[in-house]
Parts: structure tokens; C-alpha cells; sequence
């Protein structure tokens, strides 16, 4: 669908845009030095820290990462679902469909979540309401935001779920929640997500608690709709698999920031960041069969104790003098519009680089251009 | 990053730029069987390289003495109702396993929740009791053994549970949870007691001083290494390892990979890995049982089973794992409804419900009037379906592109 064109329109985009103007027409979602904290006990999470993203209008981007890496709270910060406090939104801006949706009024926002922008999360039991039918919920949805007679909705939400492939749609709309199976509430929510057509879909790792034949349903289901719908798609997982076939271009975040964007086939094929090339390494394939899987050393740190310098750079193979004392910024790096945070790729590290790829030629580890 | 079939391929022929047979479906046009078929022969469709040869004679059965025998074994839980408890329904939750492990092999059952691995995995040590059947270890009948004996048993077969943040006792420090099992089986004193868990911790990769902590001031990782401990301080012959790698994050899960795969040269440990992650499995089995509300459908080696899959339910597994490769988009077989409940399995082939080839065959009466049997259809390749001989990814391929993937999911099971 989208090819490295509209990658490269972004990074012009994230060059050239000033604060407070809007995106290009092409940009549903434009997200800008977004910074997320959270004030507890120990301290202040920086669970957001500084992240700079955009969705085009029908695109599909996934945002990948380990655990705590901060993707699930950039969502909800987009969704303004956090609770604040503890959460604040201490920067950034978030532009969709051409307005700043930080600053909006509460009921503003209310109208925008549901009829333009629909989020679905990984645990479908929880967002749904156990003491009504999935039918009163899809058609209350429905009303809320389409201005239907109550028959209406009910007819609406029964082809919605014949649209996500729920057997005998009228039912099973007189069914409750906990009458289903996990596949079969996460397609109730994907219908109900898209029964009023959003422009954007925020997927919060979907299949994540599914099985894998059910999670091979749900991502043709999900396929199949947006490719319908030509809704946009942000997609959150921790699996490259997941990611590799769902979306255009992929956002990479590690430890709060975004370490790596670039299209799928650039960060998954030719990574250019050592974490995404650690994580892509670790991966157990059968041609590692018999030899030792290449594991990234140590553990992700600890958000109230972040290194100095770079963040990766306790885990870091690559890693030098420089890495413990400079904090990389997000720059070019491998193919058009791709980048990373990494001073591999930058004019104090090219030397280095140059060096690896020369080892990399004649057959040693390879940084920089990837696997 | 790759899949198996690329490795035999030289070049991994002009993988399917992305979005060819995906876009296809994507805008609704239903690509050529033919065009499917080459893409699932070339590197489409991880595991099946096409029409293999029914069996390979070059493939190696894994040889060596059994050291784990399991005939016939069943557990099934009632389900009790109603003011008095009685018994108003059975879960099947294991219904008549047979398999062998070998000495020195990692043994894997996969399938996907509910089949009954952790069920199984914790019978054949009889912390649960079995319902029927017989599981030998050695010359030993386990399923006999009274308790003294069952605890003498215990050193040699230990288990590392499925949930690293549940299963490790929160009030415990990190020596009594490695160190109870040595108590309970009264080995040694108190200061060889400490050594052998000192050295259990440091051969997990944990430093020795670790022993006064708790474990919550350690990470899923961290926890997941203590378990493993807690089931070498024995020095055990045989492991059954529930989902070890599962809770955790990708970058950690292969830490703890290798050092399961360390453990075993280092101490000649026997594993029965229990995973429901494929691509996982295929990496550390030598050979791999697939389950299906509570049955094995399909034993073969890991390589047999990749690379030539018989049974209808497996073909569809493999068809399932999203490939990291985003050039190799590909069209998938799409098994329709859920896994039906244990409570009430289909009668005849359990799959029955959701089998795509008994669509394709026409229905057979066969699969829901009779229970096929695990048989044998090459040298240690056991399918238990009727009409394996018929199933291929030509035929797959045929099915898959006969039906949309949603369409395929949704036809009322
Ligand atoms: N004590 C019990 N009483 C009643 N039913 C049980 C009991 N333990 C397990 N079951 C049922 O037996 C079946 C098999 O469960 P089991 O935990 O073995 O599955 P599993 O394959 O390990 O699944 P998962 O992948 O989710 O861990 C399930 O239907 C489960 O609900
Ligand atoms: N409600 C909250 N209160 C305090 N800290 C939070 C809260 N929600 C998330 N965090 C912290 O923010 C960081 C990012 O979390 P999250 O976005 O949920 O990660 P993930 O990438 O797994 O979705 C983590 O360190 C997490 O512990
Ligand atoms: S900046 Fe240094 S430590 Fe950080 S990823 Fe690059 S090489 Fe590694
Ligand atoms: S016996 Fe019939 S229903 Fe069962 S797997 Fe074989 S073809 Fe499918
Ligand atoms: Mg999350
Ligand atoms: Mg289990």
C-alpha cells in the first residue's frame, strides 16, 4: 500500500513542522514531543518520553516494543483515557484530522473517541460492560453517535457482527459477555470499534491474550475491515510477527523513546538500531536449531533509574565511552526515511561503523546495515 | 527471521514482494490457485515446502532408550452442581495419551489453551492422579507407587510451573524455595544444603549471594531462573518445563532459552517442553507431540513435523504464526469458530467441528461416526486422522484459495 514515499513525506514533515501549525492534509495523526509522566510513590515515571510519530490518512503504522517500553501509554494519551493524576501530560502535541486534540474540551474529545477515533485493547472482557447484552452495547454505541432509531441500531449492530464473522448475528446479540470465548468478545469489540466508521483504529495488542488460530482470525478479520473501511491503523504489539504482517511502517520504542522508525521491510529486514537488531537476532528460528540464540544481555532499566547517555547502552553490544555520557537523538539512518536513536549514525560514530562493516564484509557481526 | 523452507532453497527465490498474494485478498480478488501454490512452495507457507515426499527416509528417528512410557493416560475433573456437589458434567481434560520420551531429548507438547499440556505435564508426575493408564520412568511403574516411593521419585522428576510470578511463594526467600525440595527429600545438612543451593543458583546464571532475597525483587526473567533452580538443586534426570518462556518478553526469553538448552548438555537433563508457541518449539524439540482437547493428533520429529505435517489441525497451526518477514505475506488457512469445550468433545475426530479437509472431502460420515486412531503413517510419524494420506498444501493451498480468509473463520462451526 503505502510505499517509502509517504516515509520520507514524514521525516520532511517531522523536519519542517513548527509547533502549533497543522500537519499535511496526507496526516490523520501527528504525534509531536508527546511526554507522558507518571508522579508515584517512588518517584516519576517518564513513561513517555519525548515521541514523534504520524499516521497518513488510511496507513497502517505498529508501534513494537518490549514491556514498560511505553506504547500502551502513548495510546491512552492520544485517547486522553489517563487518569490525571497520577498521569501528566507534561508536553507534546497531538494533532488529528487537522485539530490539536490535547487542548480540546473534555466533551469535544468524548465525540471525537468513538466516531473518529476507536481504540480496542487486549483484554476484551474488561472493556465490555458484563451486565449487558453485546447487542445493547453495539447499538447503544451506535446511537450515541449516528443519529438512528433504536430498530435501526439493532439492525446495524447485527451486520456488524455478521461483518466480523460472528455466526448467527441475532443470536448472539442477546448474548452477555461472559457467554463467549476471548476470539469471539474481541470481535464484538472490533465491530463495535468500527460500527461508526473511524478514521483511526488504535489496536492495543489485540491477539495478544488470543490462541494462535484464533489470532490468525482476528488479523485477517482486522485486515480485511480496514482494507474495507480505509480506516487508519495503529497497531500496538510486542510481536515482530504480528507487526510484519499488519502494517506499512513500523515505530520501534524502547525504554520511553522511539529508537527506530522506518517501513516494515527497512526495520524488520535492515534494522539500523542495536536494540531492534538485538530483539530481531533473538528471535528463535529453526536455523538457529543446535547453536545458542543471540539474547540481548541484562534487562530492560529500571524508569526511576535510567542510565546516563543512552539508554541501551548497559545492554549494548556496540557500545562505547560516548554512549554513557550522550543521549542520541532520533537521526537518518539506512534506507529513505528510516531512522535511529544511535550514535552509530552519527558523525562520532562513523568511524566506528565504518569499522563494523568493514569486520561485517569479511564475515564478523554487522551493525549498521543489518542483518 | 526466515522460515525452514528458505534454508533448503539456495536463494530464497524472489520472496513474494509484500502485499502480492495479501493485496490480492486484501481488494477482493480471489488470487489463482496456481499463484497460491507457488507461493506456498517457494517460501510462503513456513513448514510446508510443498508436496514432500510421504517420508523421508533420510530423516533420522531419534534414537535412544525410553526413559518416560505413557500409555493410555487420562485425567478427567467433574464438574460438580447443584446444592449437594454431585457430579453433573466430565472435563476431558486429558483423554488417552499415548508417547515415549527418549533419554536426552526435549520431548514438546504444543497446542493451544485448554488442550490440556499443563494437565498432562503435571499427571505424568502425579501431583495430579491420573484416571486411567500407566506412565512408566525407567523400570519404575509411577502410576503404582505409593507415596514414600512417589517422593524418593520426585528427585529425579521435577517440573518448572507455567506462571513465573504465581508459582514461587512470595513470603519465601530465595533459599527456602530452592531448598525445600532438598528438606523434604532429607538431603543433606544445613551447610551442604546451602551449597547446593548456591551452586543451583549460580548455574541458572543468579549470583550465590541471591539466597536471602524474595521474589518480588526480582523480574519475570530473574523469577523464571529460580524456578529452574528450584528444579535443579534436586539433581533431577527428567524436567517438565510448563510454558518457561512464555510470561516473558522476547529479548529475555532467549536468555532463558539458552540457558535451558546449557542445562540440559551440562547435567544431561531429559525435557518435556510444554509451549503453544510454535516457532519456539520447532527451535528446541527433537520431536513434538500436537495436542487437541486433551488427545495428541500428530507425533513425529520437530524436522518431519515442519517440514510435512499430516494432520489437518496442525497444517492449519503452522499456517498461523505471523511471519517476522514482511515480504513474505502470504494468504492463510483460516480454521473457523473456537476450540469447542472439553466438557463435551465432538463426538468421533474431535476436530470434526473445524476440520477445513473434511470440508473438502465432502463430509465424510467416518470422521463423526468413528474415532480415528493415532496410527503410524512412516517410520515414528503417528497422525491420528482417517484420511491423512490425503492431506498436502496442494490441498491447503486449494482450500485456502477457495474461501476468503474471513469467510473461512466465520462458517458456523
Ligand atoms: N482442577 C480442574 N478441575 C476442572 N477442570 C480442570 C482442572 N484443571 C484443568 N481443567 C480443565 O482441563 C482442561 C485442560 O487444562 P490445562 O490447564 O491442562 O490446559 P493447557 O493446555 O495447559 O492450557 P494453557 O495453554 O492455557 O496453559 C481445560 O478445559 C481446563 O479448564
Ligand atoms: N497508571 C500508571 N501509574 C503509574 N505508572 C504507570 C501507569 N501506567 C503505566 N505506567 C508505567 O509507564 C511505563 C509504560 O507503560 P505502558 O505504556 O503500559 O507499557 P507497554 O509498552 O507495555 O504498553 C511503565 O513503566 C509503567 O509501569
Ligand atoms: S548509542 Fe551507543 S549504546 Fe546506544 S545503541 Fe548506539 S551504540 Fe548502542
Ligand atoms: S478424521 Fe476427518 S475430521 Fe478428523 S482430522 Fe481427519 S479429516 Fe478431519
Ligand atoms: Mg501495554
Ligand atoms: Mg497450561
Amino acid at each position: 500500500m503505502t510505499a517509502q514515499g509517504s516515509v520520507e513525506e514524514i521525516a520532511v514533515t517531522i523536519a519542517e513542522r513548527p509547533a502549533g501549525t497543522p500537519p499535511d492534509e496526507s496526516i490523520l495523526l501527528d504525534v509531536r514531543g508527546l511526554q507522558t509522566h507518571f508522579h508515584v510513590m517512588d518517584g516519576t515515571v517518564r513513561a513517555v518520553d519525548g515521541v514523534n510519530f504520524s499516521v497518513p490518512r488510511g496507513g497502517t503504522v505498529g508501534l513494537v516494543g518490549e514491556s514498560a517500553c511505553g506504547k500502551s501509554v502513548t495510546a491512552l494519551t492520544i485517547m486522553r483515557l489517563l487518569d490525571i493524576p497520577p498521569a501528566e501530560i507534561v508536553g507534546g502535541e497531538v494533532w488529528f484530522d487537522g485539530t490539536e486534540i490535547l487542548g480540546l474540551p473534555e466533551d469535544e474529545m468524548r465525540h471525537l473517541r468513538g466516531n473518529d477515533i476507536a481504540m480496542i485493547f487486549q483484554e476484551p472482557l474488561t472493556s465490555l460492560n458484563p451486565v449487558f447484552t453485546v447487542g445493547d452495547q453495539i447499538a447503544e454505541q451506535v446511537r450515541l453517535h449516528m443519529k438512528v432509531d433504536k430498530k435501526e441500531a439493532i439492525d446495524r449492530s447485527i451486520e456488524s457482527l455478521r461483518l466480523v464473522g460472528i455466526p448467527s448475528p441475532e443470536q448472539r446479540i442477546k448474548q452477555y459477555p461472559h457467554e463467549m470465548s476471548g476470539g469471539m468478545r474481541q470481535r464484538v469489540m472490533i465491530a463495535m470499534a468500527l460500527s461508526c466508521e473511524p478514521k483511526l483504529l488504535i489496536a492495543d495488542e489485540p491477539t495478544t491474550a488470543l490462541d494462535v488460530t484464533i489470532q490468525a482470525q482476528i488479523l485477517e478479520l482486522l485486515k480485511s475491515v480496514q482494507a474495507r473501511t480505509k480506516s487508519a491503523l495503529m497497531l500496538i504489539t510486542h510481536d515482530l510477527g504480528v507487526v510484519a504482517e499488519m502494517v506499512d511502517e513500523i515505530v520501534v520504542m524502547y525504554a520511553g523513546q522511539i529508537v527506530e522508525q522506518g517501513t516494515a521491510e527497512q526495520v524488520l529486514t535492515a534494522p539500523t538500531d542495536p536494540y531492534t537488531m538485538g530483539l530481531i537476532e533473538s528471535l528463535p528460528n529453526v536455523e538457529k536449531r543446535g547453536g545458542r540464540l543471540s539474547a540481548i544481555k541484562g534487562v530492560v532499566p529500571s524508569p526511576f533509574n535510567l542510565p546516563p547517555g543512552c539508554r541501551f547502552a548497559p545492554r549494548c553490544p556496540y557500545a562505547w565511552d560516548a554512549c554513557r555520557t550522550t543521549s542520541p537523538e532520533l537521526v537518518p539512518a539506512g534506507g529513505p526515511g528510516q531512522r535511529a536513536r544511535c550514535l552509530l549514525h552519527t558523525p562520532a560514530g562513523a568511524a566506528r561503523r565504518a569499522a563494523m562493516l568493514d569486520t561485517a564484509a569479511s564475515g564478523g557481526a554487522t551493525a549498521g546495515q543489518g542483518a | 527471521m526466515t522460515d525452514p523452507t528458505t534454508t533448503s532453497t539456495p536463494a530464497p527465490a524472489a520472496p513474494a514482494p509484500a502485499g502480492s498474494a495479501a493485496a490480492g485478498a486484501l481488494e477482493g480478488e480471489e488470487p489463482s490457485t496456481e499463484a497460491l501454490e507457488q507461493d506456498w512452495r517457494t517460501s510462503d507457507l513456513p513448514g510446508l515446502p510443498g508436496d514432500a515426499p510421504f517420508v523421508d527416509p533420510g530423516l533420522a528417528v531419534v534414537e535412544g532408550e525410553t526413559l518416560l512410557h505413557v500409555t493410555n493416560l487420562k485425567k478427567h475433573f467433574p464438574v460438580l452442581g447443584g446444592l449437594l456437589k454431585k457430579r453433573v458434567a466430565t472435563v476431558y481434560a486429558v483423554d488417552g495419551v499415548d508417547f515415549d520420551v527418549r533419554k536426552g531429548e526435549i520431548f514438546s507438547l504444543v497446542g493451544e489453551s485448554g488442550c490440556g499440556k499443563t494437565t498432562l505435564g503435571r499427571t505424568v508426575l502425579r501431583l495430579i492422579e491420573p484416571t486411567a493408564g500407566t506412565i512408566r520412568f525407567g523400570s519404575a511403574d509411577v502410576t503404582k507407587m505409593k507415596s514414600a516411593e512417589l517422593r524418593r521419585l520426585r528427585s529425579k522428576m521435577q517440573i518448572v510451573f507455567q506462571d513465573p510470578f504465581g508459582s514461587l511463594n512470595p513470603r519465601m526467600p530465595v533459599s527456602d524455595i530452592i531448598g525445600e525440595g532438598l528438606i523434604a527429600q532429607g538431603l543433606g545438612d544445613r551447610k551442604e544444603r546451602d551449597k547446593r543451593v548456591g551452586d543451583a543458583l549460580e548455574a541458572v546464571g543468579l549470583r550465590r549471594d541471591y539466597t536471602r532475597r524474595y521474589p518480588h525483587e526480582f523480574s519475570g526473567g530473574q523469577r523464571q531462573r529460580i524456578g529452574v533452580a528450584r528444579a535443579l538443586a534436586l539433581e533431577p534426570e527428567f524436567i517438565v518445563l510448563d510454558e518457561p518462556v512464555s510470561a516473558l518478553d522476547v529479548s529475555i526469553q532467549s536468555q532463558v532459552l539458552n540457558l535451558l538448552l546449557d542445562l540440559r548438555k551440562d547435567f544431561d537433563l531429559t525435557y518435556l517442553f510444554i509451549s503453544h508457541n510454535l516457532s519456539v518449539i520447532e527451535y528446541v524439540s527433537d520431536r513434538v507431540g500436537v495436542m487437541y482437547l486433551g488427545q495428541i493428533v500428530e507425533l513425529s520429529s520437530s524436522e518431519e513435523l515442519y517440514r510435512s505435517p499430516r494432520h489437518p489441525y496442525t497444517l492449519a497451526l503452522l499456517s498461523a504464526i505471523p511471519d517476522p518477514d514482511p515480504r513474505r505475506r502470504r494468504r492463510r488457512l483460516v480454521l473457523k469458530g473456537d476450540v469447542p469445550s472439553p466438557v463435551n468433545p465432538p463426538a468421533g475426530c474431535h476436530f470434526h467441528t473445524r476440520c477445513w479437509l473434511r470440508e473438502q472431502l465432502g463430509d465424510p460420515e467416518q470422521c463423526v461416526a468413528q474415532e480415528p486412531e493415532l496410527r503410524e503413517i512412516g517410520p515414528g510419524h503417528r497422525v491420528k486422522c482417517h484420511f491423512a494420506e490425503q492431506v498436502s498444501p496442494t490441498k491447503a493451498a486449494e482450500f485456502a484459495s477457495a474461501h476468503s480468509p474471513v469467510e473461512m473463520a466465520a462458517a458456523d462451526a
